[in-house]
Order: structure tokens, then C-alpha cells, then sequence
């Protein structure tokens, strides 16, 4: 009985990992594939890996009037449009390349994708520290200290954990309008700073710090915010390693706000707006680079996850304090 | 090095009252126990001694200077915890080194990675490491200096605590149950390190517990606090023997001391059971309580003044405590017997009992102590 349900039990998870794991896999291959392995459907997860000719490269170097001229001596007997014609077959010859490479060249290539990874840093890093340096001392007071209204304070706190962002971006977008900050880091990080997620998680993680210990730091001759960041920034490590998941995945992911705020000023692009480099156009799709592109993205979250793993796991069940 | 002197000092948490009227002088150098049960108070008053709770009424002031409105970390006292509330990530070094780090570097010297090239912090953090070297050393923590709390044990982290107590040779100790997460042994063994570490520092040292035998051990004197007031303060031998109130006489001594019902008929003369006691109460008439500590009951069987049956013996090794039912009284007594009676003495058995009548202590129907009980000069024939 029990070995059924074990079964089923595994089964179950197998069939959840799967799910989570085929668009990932999908990805990850279209991004080695050619366009036309990618059309129909064919090559396995790696493809053939045969030779490609990239019509990019073959387009921005076509031979023209001058090169046939240039190229006179090098075929004596031969009449222009045969040249023209050499000399193509020879442009195309020097574009062949392999369908990997062609993907993840582009992605760097079309795109300024290093410039994109390079801003995604800079926001999801600075909103990650502003959320710290507000929350901490809040969670702290509204934890930790008595005063009058708190209660209410805290109750305004998990109101807010309820208004979606989308219902308060045009307000917010019109406001940073008016100041002038539309493409610029400031938009894309100004709305981020107060994080009442962080508020509510820190704050119940502090409500499990002892009250000994805070009464230890004042009399050892620490005043409150010395407390925050010498106690309680340190104790709350496992808790802060949590909070940082949520708030870099949700901010480095994050395409509908950078979308409204950035517009146009590609040097300011976060990571997903790089993917628009390769939406449908005229050309077709570029579905090879697009998830080239994807691929690039989202692999510092998942080494990063890897590398500290532990921790991390540590700090979602919040266990790491006893 | 202080006095603490406490004058009407009152305390209420809304509607209830935790401290009601405290008055207490505490030398410079004397070691004073806070001993209640839980609940009495204690922990609040000594809270407000270190400015972590603000008093409600009255004052407290530490070498003749008024403390009320003075934070906690300017007032130079110490304070061990019962959790020993050690900070989890830093190391033992560091953690004794934190109370000199906040009072004697500035905040740029306190700045991690740069603050030790500020102007100053060199030789500075030079003396706190000499410092924590030699706190270390009196308490023989040498060896631990490098690990963090997590792994030492619970005697050796109570030490640690200590030495974060003692490194900046403060005003007073206030030590809040610091031996209470400490098993049987240790805690034994604590009690005289403490009592010593006392000794040698000369410092004042205010110390909470519910432990009778802690107070009794290590304290100058005691104040016996019960309901947010302090019933008395005085040496462990007087609080013992001289009770001011029954509720005292009950707290301390273990195990407890019996109390019996006497009355107080004509002339003051008191009677037990019906049985004339050789004692005059004065002008005392009605119902009254008599008390005696275990030791003071021998087992007699000539003309025993009380009868009764064993219901339970604890065999301690050295002493022989029976519990002895007075089924007319419905009482159970305790007495102290010698070990060597153990096996005359059974379940069922039934003894009789007496005492010394001039020794036994008397309070009236409230439980305060009625010191005029003298006695009769010739013994009263059996009524």
C-alpha cells in the first residue's frame, strides 16, 4: 500500500518537474538550432549543426559596383555579372556558420545584450538595497517598539501587500512624468524602494528574534539603529537571502514597468526588453536569437540559485536562526 | 563601583499593578538577591534598575545621582540574561568586546574594513583586546575566544555572558536568572563562581532568581519580594530563622515549613489542639498560626504534643525528611529525621511528635509575625 503511494507520490512530482522543465528545455534548444530546424520541427534538442548561411552577414556585405571594379584583376575573362556573381558565391562562403553560433552571436551582436545584463544589475541591485535600507529599521520598529499606533501602522502594511502594481502605474508613471525622470535608472528604480513585502517578512522574522537580545545590545551601549544594523541585519541574514529571491527574480524579470518608463533609449534597456530586439518583423521570426537572448537572461538567476542554493533554501523555511 | 538606592518606586502595566511601593538601599559592594515567585515583580524591578522598563512612580538613583530618563546604555550598569542573549554571529572575542567597542570607538572607528584606519582606532582597539584578554582569563574562556556561541555549551556561553558583563568594570551587575538554563550541576557550580567572581571584584551585584537556595547561598541579604512588594530584606540567616511574615517563612527554607493552627484563649494563653502550650500571646486573642521548620519536630513517642501517620518517606542520603499526616487537623508536617530511622520508619506507621515551643515562630490569622508570644512561667496543667 504504502510502496503504491510512494509511487504515485513520485510520479506526481515527476509529472510537475516535467511541466516545469519543457519550456526551459525548449529554449535552450531553439537557441543552438537554424531557423529552418526551428520551422519544422526537426534536429533533436542539439539540431544538425550544419553549416548555415546568415542572410544578415550575405546582406550587409553584397558586393556592389566598386568591388567588381576592384575585383577586375583577380578574374580577367570574366564578364561583371559573372564576378558579381564570384564573388557573392564568395560572401556567402565567409557567412556560413554554425546555427549555435549564429544564435548566440546575434543575441550579443543585434542586441547590446552585455549593456542590458549590465543595466538588469545595476536595477534589480540598487532596488534590492534601497528595499534593505527601509525595511530593516521599519520591520524593526514595527517588531521590536512600542508605540502608539502600531497596530494601525502594521494593518496599513498588509493593506498595501494587496494593491496590485498594475492598478497604480499610470498614477506613478504621470508622477515621475512630471518630475522629468522618464528614461532614466531613477524610474526604473524610484517606485521599487518601499517594498511592504519586505516590511511584512522582516518584521514577522524579527517577531521571532528574543527580546533579550535587544535588551543585551542597549545595555552594551547600542542606540536603535546601531541595534538594526549590528543585531539585526546579522541574525537576519537567512530571512534576507529569502526577501532577495523574491525581489531580484521579481525586478530582474520585470518587463511591464521598464516597458512604460524606458522609452525608446535602448542604452537604458533591463534584460527582457532585449528580447524585443528579435520580435516578429519583416524579416521573419528570429526565433534562434530571441531564445538565445532568453537563455542568456536568465542564466545569472539560475547559477546564482545553484551557487547558493543552500542558503537560500535556508532562509525560505527561515530555520537557519535556532 | 555603586550605590542603588530605590525610593517608592511603583509600576503598573495598564490597569495592573506589578510593582507597588519599593523601597531598597543597596551598598556599594554588597551582593543583593531579588527572590520571589514568578510572577512577584522581580524581573520588572530589575528591569527598571537597568532603564530598560520606565517606573510609573518614584525614583531610583545610582550613587546619589537620579537615573529616571536616563537610557539604558548611558546608565553603566551591566546585565546578564537568563538566555545569556549572546549575539549569534559574532565569535566569543567578539562578542566580549562589543560593550567597549560602543563606548569607547567612534561611529567612522566602528565602520567595518575601514574603520581601523581611522586616527585612533589602532591603539584603541589595541586596549580592547587587552581587555577582553583579561576578562577572558578570570573567567578561564581563553580557549573558546575564536568560536561562535552556537557552538559552546550552556555553561561555557553563561560564561561568555559574564565576561560581556564584566569587561568595562561597570557600576553594578544586574544578573536575571543566569543560572536557570543550567542543569543540576553547573548550576552548583555556577553559584560559587559567581559568589566568588563577587568577591574578587568588590562590585555591587543585584541578582533575580525563584531559587530560594541560590539566594540563600550567595547573597549579603535577600529581599523577599511576593505581589510587587518586598516583604523583607535582610541576611539569609534572618530571613531563615526571623521571618516578618508567614509568606516569607513559606518561601524560603525547603522543604517548607509547617504551619499549624494554635488558639490564643483567656490571659493570651495558647493552645494547640486543644493542648495548652506553655507561651502567653499578650494581649492577642482568637486564632492565630504556628510555624515550625522541619528540624525543629523530633519523633517522640513519650507524651508526644502531636500524633500522626507516615505517609511518605525522601530518603536524601544525608537527612531523612518524613511526611507525616495529623488526620484531627487534616495537616500534613514534614519533618526532619535521622537517617539511621529509615528502616523503623514506614508508610502507616503511626508516630508521635514534639517540638520546642519557645522556638517555634507565630503569626497571626493575615500571616504577619507576632513577635510578643513569651513564655509562660510555669507549664499549664492539660486542660
Amino acid at each position: 500500500m504504502t510502496r503504491i503511494g510512494e509511487f504515485f507520490k513520485h510520479a506526481l512530482l515527476l509529472l510537475g518537474a516535467f511541466i516545469v522543465i519543457v519550456p526551459f528545455y525548449q529554449m535552450v534548444s531553439y537557441s543552438l538550432k537554424s531557423p529552418a530546424e526551428i520551422e519544422r520541427g526537426i534536429g533533436g534538442f542539439m539540431g544538425s549543426q550544419a553549416l548555415m548561411i546568415d542572410e544578415r552577414c550575405v546582406g550587409s556585405n553584397t558586393p556592389d559596383r566598386v568591388d567588381v571594379e576592384a575585383a577586375r584583376t583577380d578574374y580577367p575573362s570574366l564578364s561583371d555579372s559573372d564576378i558579381l556573381g564570384a564573388l557573392l558565391e564568395k560572401v556567402r562562403e565567409d557567412c556560413k556558420v554554425r546555427p549555435a553560433i549564429f544564435n548566440y552571436r546575434s543575441a550579443f551582436k543585434e542586441a547590446p545584450l552585455m549593456r542590458y545584463l549590465l543595466n538588469g544589475l545595476i536595477v534589480t541591485g540598487s532596488i534590492f538595497l534601497l528595499q534593505v535600507i527601509v525595511a530593516l529599521p521599519a520591520a524593526y520598529a514595527l517588531s521590536k517598539l512600542k508605540f502608539w499606533g502600531r497596530e494601525t501602522v502594521f494593518g496599513l502594511v498588509l493593506f498595501c501587500l494587496l494593491i496590485p502594481v498594475h492598478a497604480i502605474a499610470l498614477p506613478l508613471y504621470i508622477g515621475l512624468a512630471k518630475l522629468g525622470l522618464i528614461n532614466t535608472y531613477a524610474a526604473l528604480i524610484i517606485p521599487w524602494t518601499i517594498s511592504v513585502f519586505g516590511i511584512f517578512l522582516m518584521r514577522q522574522f524579527f517577531m521571532t528574534v528574543p527580546d533579550e537580545l535587544i535588551d543585551a545590545a542597549r545595555m552594551d551601549g547600542m542606540g536603535e539603529l546601531n541595534i538594526v544594523w549590528r543585531v539585526m541585519l546579522p541574525t537576519a541574514v537567512p530571512a534576507l537571502m529569502a526577501f532577495a529571491i523574491f525581489s531580484v527574480v521579481a525586478h530582474w524579470n520585470d518587463y511591464f514597468w521598464p516597458r512604460m518608463v524606458v522609452t525608446g533609449d535602448r542604452s537604458l534597456f533591463t534584460p527582457p526588453l532585449g528580447l524585443r530586439e528579435f520580435k516578429a518583423d519583416i524579416d521573419g521570426s528570429l526565433y534562434g536569437p530571441m531564445m538565445a537572448t532568453a537563455t542568456v537572461i536568465v542564466t545569472p538567476l539560475i547559477v546564482a540559485f545553484l551557487l547558493a542554493q543552500k542558503k537560500f533554501i535556508e532562509g525560505i523555511t527561515l530555520s537557519g536562526m535556532k | 563601583m555603586a550605590e542603588v538606592s530605590i525610593k517608592g518606586l511603583h509600576k503598573a502595566f495598564g490597569d495592573v499593578q506589578i510593582l507597588k511601593g519599593i523601597e531598597l538601599n543597596i551598598a556599594d559592594g554588597e551582593f543583593v538577591s531579588l527572590v520571589g515567585p514568578s510572577g512577584c515583580g522581580k524581573s520588572t524591578l530589575l528591569r527598571i534598575i537597568a532603564g530598560l522598563e520606565e517606573e510609573s512612580e518614584g525614583s531610583i538613583s545610582i550613587n546619589n545621582e537620579p537615573v529616571s530618563g536616563i537610557r539604558a546604555s548611558d546608565r553603566n550598569l551591566s546585565m546578564v540574561f537568563q538566555s545569556y542573549a549572546l549575539y549569534p554571529h559574532l565569535s566569543v572575542a567578539e562578542n566580549i568586546a562589543v560593550p567597549l567597542q560602543m563606548r569607547n570607538l567612534n561611529g567612522w572607528q566602528r565602520l567595518p574594513l575601514v574603520g581601523r584606519f581611522m586616527s585612533g582606532a589602532k591603539a584603541r582597539t589595541q586596549e580592547i583586546t587587552a581587555a577582553v584578554m583579561e576578562a577572558a582569563q578570570t573567567l578561564e574562556i581563553e580557549a573558546l575566544l575564536k568560536r561562535k556561541p552556537g557552538e559552546l555549551s550552556g555553561g561555557q556561553r553563561q560564561r561568555v555572558a559574564l565576561g560581556r558583563a564584566l569587561v568595562r568594570k561597570p557600576a553594578a551587575f544586574l544578573l536575571d536568572e543566569p543560572l536557570s538554563n543550567l542543569d543540576a550541576k553547573l548550576r552548583v557550580h555556577t553559584r560559587t563562581e559567581i559568589a566568588e567572581l563577587h568577591r574578587k571584584l568588590g562590585a555591587t551585584f543585584i541578582y533575580v532568581t525563584h531559587d530560594q537556595v541560590e539566594a540563600m547561598t550567595m547573597s549579603d541579604r535577600i529581599a523577599v519580594m511576593m505581589g510587587g512588594e518586598i516583604l523583607q530584606c535582610a541576611p539569609p540567616q534572618i530571613v531563615y530563622s526571623d521571618p516578618n511574615d508567614l509568606r516569607v517563612a513559606e518561601f524560603i527554607g525547603s522543604p517548607k515549613i509547617n504551619v499549624l493552627p494554635v488558639e490564643a484563649g483567656d490571659e493570651g494563653r495558647l493552645s494547640l489542639m486543644g493542648r495548652s502550650l506553655p507561651l502567653l500571646a499578650g494581649s492577642l486573642r482568637g486564632p492565630l498560626q504556628m510555624a515550625l521548620r522541619p528540624e525543629m519536630l523530633t519523633l517522640s513517642m513519650v507524651d508526644p504534643m502531636l500524633k500522626g501517620r507516615v505517609v511518605h518517606l525522601e530518603h536524601l542520603g544525608s537527612e531523612l525528611f518524613a511526611q507525616i499526616v495529623i488526620e484531627d487537623l487534616g495537616v500534613r508536617l514534614v519533618i526532619r529525621a535521622d537517617p539511621a530511622k529509615y528502616e523503623a520508619l514506614k508508610p502507616d506507621l503511626h508516630v508521635g511528635m514534639n517540638f520546642d515551643p519557645n522556638a517555634a515562630l507565630f503569626f497571626d490569622a493575615n500571616g504577619k509575625r507576632i513577635r510578643q508570644v513569651v513564655p509562660a512561667k510555669q507549664l499549664a496543667e492539660a486542660v
